[in-house]
């Protein structure tokens, strides 16, 4: 019961990780229908950028966060402009161009800081562990799971209740009709983009203490993250946190029922299914295109 | 029609000369250049495959690396089992007591040549069957093959006892045909690469110039209009599938023996991509400029990263990008605007005017 127990928790956690890096994912997706493969790189230069922060400026991870979440946001802006903007017409081609601009990031951290693991510490405020009986909870893991929660409901909060959620709204539902009643969709998708990769950045920079930060560290996390957009549904933010929670409990329930690399095996399988099966998702909004 | 047939006859007669006479010139007939280069031969050999499924059909496979891998796998079972008595070496090392039972068949050519084919076939045609009679399209077949590559590759990991893990296949003996050992270094084999990369690539302009390769090309412009003229879209969907499977466990099996390793890379996320690129660069459109694309890509990342060393994945980056943005249907794609234009504004419009990318329509994912 106590191995469950834990292991229910270190799902939880894994969860609140994907969601923190699929939840840009799946605005960008959502709102413009761009496979963003230079996403796990996002999430890299928001690693680096807090290594940065902290190892020159002595600034922690918590009061880094929205220096890097600008910072990426930045970065995610110059790239819709010069390039993903062109190619709004070409939704595959995106998959092709972003997969090419991480190709870029990578090589190009990897050429100025250098290809070997950097560490971060965590915060003070946050070390230490929790005990309930016998479930014994990372105090840094639980803010994790929190502030991703929290990130949730900020999103939920400004798609929902702003002027630029809800143009954003109209823009995803029929960006011609939009433009017409005087939404400029080419501004919306940019900013669009930039909040996406600047919610990459903050991921990145929430996950350094439990990840080694590499320059290719984001390449494996591209491929979780879009899975969870996909089985999530387009475009739904509930959508992307229900399959953060499944997809990290099922892992975590799996690789204690068989082995680890196994179990991330049989999550594939089964979300290979359930694209079979509900290729919409498990939230699909419903819009016009 | 027709004339573009007898175009792409003209094109590969070109390039079957060029590699089988020009290349081995340039390259003083010299074993280990002419080695490096067989390797791009092999290369170009899946890079052809995935453009019959990606530019002819429209169905963008991005596990294209795992049949090239169970292809590479094959040739290498057999050369090990060749390479030492009795157990591998590596099956000791991992307490695995006797072969395995998948393993015992691969000490036959026949058996290993055919396994090379036809298990990516299969397996291809698991996938193609399970997706498309699903009517699953455009970036749902991306995400599926790409899970499946993923899910794949982490499977030869972890077998380490049965595939040798994250080290893959090494020590390998070097192939013996009847009458021929072949050596990797030789001429004979770069002709034998280039030879089966010609065959591929005949197969592939036969392809899609057939009947067949026009109802693909039809299924890639509107899937539901063929279906309303009575085709089985996903029967054409699944053989193409088949097909590509299998060329690129062809690429695979040759691939291993330029090496003369294989490792579970050849099945990484990466590697998958870099195809996509190859074909991307090329044009997607012709089998031919993809292999060409193939080709050049690989040889400019040899040449730069000899010049320089740690810049040259950033500029092949940046290439690539630029290639997407400016050149979406490639060297192949510029080249027919070129020829279009010189033949004069009263001729038909090239058809990248009219039709901006094949696969346009394909933004929905799901076909109602």
């Amino acid at each position: 019961m106590d191995v469950i127990a834990n292991q229910l928790f270190a799902g939880l956690s894994m969860a609140s990780i994907l969601l923190m890096i699929a939840l840009g994912l799946a605005i960008i997706y959502g709102a413009m229908g761009v496979i963003n493969l230079a996403h796990g790189e996002f999430v890299m230069l928001g690693a680096y950028a807090t290594w940065a922060l902290q190892t020159f400026w002595g600034i922690g991870i918590l009061p880094a966060l929205p220096l890097v979440f600008l910072a990426v946001a930045v970065v995610g802006w110059v790239i819709e402009k010069a390039v993903v903007q062109k190619l709004y017409h070409r939704p595959l081609d995106t998959i092709l161009a972003t997969w090419g601009i991480g190709i870029i990031l990578q090589q190009a951290v990897r050429l100025g800081i250098g290809a070997e693991s950097r560490f971060v510490r965590g915060p003070d405020l946050l070390s230490g562990n929790t005990q309930i009986g016998p479930l014994i909870m990372s105090n840094y893991r639980m803010f994790v799971i929190v502030f991703s929660v929290a990130v949730l409901y900020g999103t939920w909060l400004l798609m929902t209740r702003t002027e630029f959620g809800m143009k954003l709204r109209a823009v995803i539902q029929n960006r011609g009709i939009s433009e017409c009643y005087g939404i400029e969709a080419k501004r919306i998708y940019s900013f669009t983009f930039a909040y996406g990769a600047g919610l990459a950045g903050v991921a990145g920079a929430l996950i350094t203490p439990l990840f080694s930060t590499i320059p290719t560290m984001g390449t494996g996390l591209v491929v979780d993250a879009f899975l969870v957009v996909i089985v999530g549904g387009l475009g739904s933010l509930i959508g992307a946190a229900s399959a953060a929670v499944l997809i990290g409990e099922a892992t975590a329930l799996f690789s204690l029922v068989i082995n680890d690399t196994l179990g991330r095996i049989a999550v594939l399988a089964g979300i290979i299914l359930l694209i079979r099966f509900r290729p919409r998702g498990l939230f699909p909004t419903e819009t016009r295109r | 029609m027709t004339s573009r047939f007898h175009y792409d006859l003209i094109a590969l007669v070109i390039f079957a000369v060029v590699i089988a006479f020009g290349v081995p010139a340039l390259m003083n007939y010299d074993g280990f250049e002419l080695n490096t280069f067989a390797r791009y031969l092999a290369l170009a050999i899946v890079s052809a495959a995935l453009a019959l499924s990606w530019g002819t059909a429209g169905l963008l496979n991005l596990g294209q690396a795992a049949t090239f891998g169970m292809g590479s796998y094959a040739m290498a079972m057999h050369l090990k089992l060749r390479a030492s008595d009795g157990l591998p070496d590596f099956m000791g090392w991992n307490n695995v007591p006797e072969l395995p039972l998948f393993w015992v068949p691969f000490e036959s050519l026949a058996f290993t040549l055919l396994a090379g084919l036809l298990v990516p076939a299969f397996i291809g045609g698991l996938i193609a069957i399970f997706m498309f009679r699903a009517r699953i399209a455009g970036v749902f077949v991306a995400i599926i093959t790409l899970a499946f590559l993923v899910a794949f590759q982490l499977l030869v990991i972890n077998q380490q006892g049965q595939t040798g893990g994250q080290n893959g296949l090494t020590g390998l003996a070097q192939l013996t045909l009847p009458g021929w050992t072949v050596d990797p270094y030789s001429m004979g084999f770069y002709y034998l690469v280039a030879g089966c990369l010609t065959v591929a690539l005949a197969i592939g302009v036969y392809l899609t110039h057939s009947k067949f390769g026009l109802i693909l090309r039809a299924i890639r412009e509107d899937a539901d209009r063929t279906r309303f003229f009575g085709y089985n879209v996903a029967t054409y969907q699944t053989a193409i599938f088949c097909i590509s499977a299998a060329l690129a466990g062809w690429a695979g099996m040759l691939y291993t023996m330029v090496l003369e390793f294989a490792s579970p890379t050849y099945m990484g996320v990466s590697f998958s991509l870099a195809i996509v690129i190859w074909c991307a660069v090329g044009g997607r459109e012709s089998v031919i400029a993809a292999a060409f694309g193939a080709i050049v890509v690989n040889l400019l990342e040899g040449r730069l990263s000899d010049v320089f060393v740690e810049g040259w994945h950033l500029m092949l980056g940046v290439i690539f990008v630029l290639v997407v943005m400016f050149m979406p249907r490639g060297i192949y794609g510029l080249l027919t605007d070129i020829g279009a234009r010189l033949r004069g504004p009263n001729r038909r419009q090239s058809p990248a005017k009219a039709r901006p990318s094949p696969t346009q329509h394909l933004e929905t994912g799901q076909e109602p």
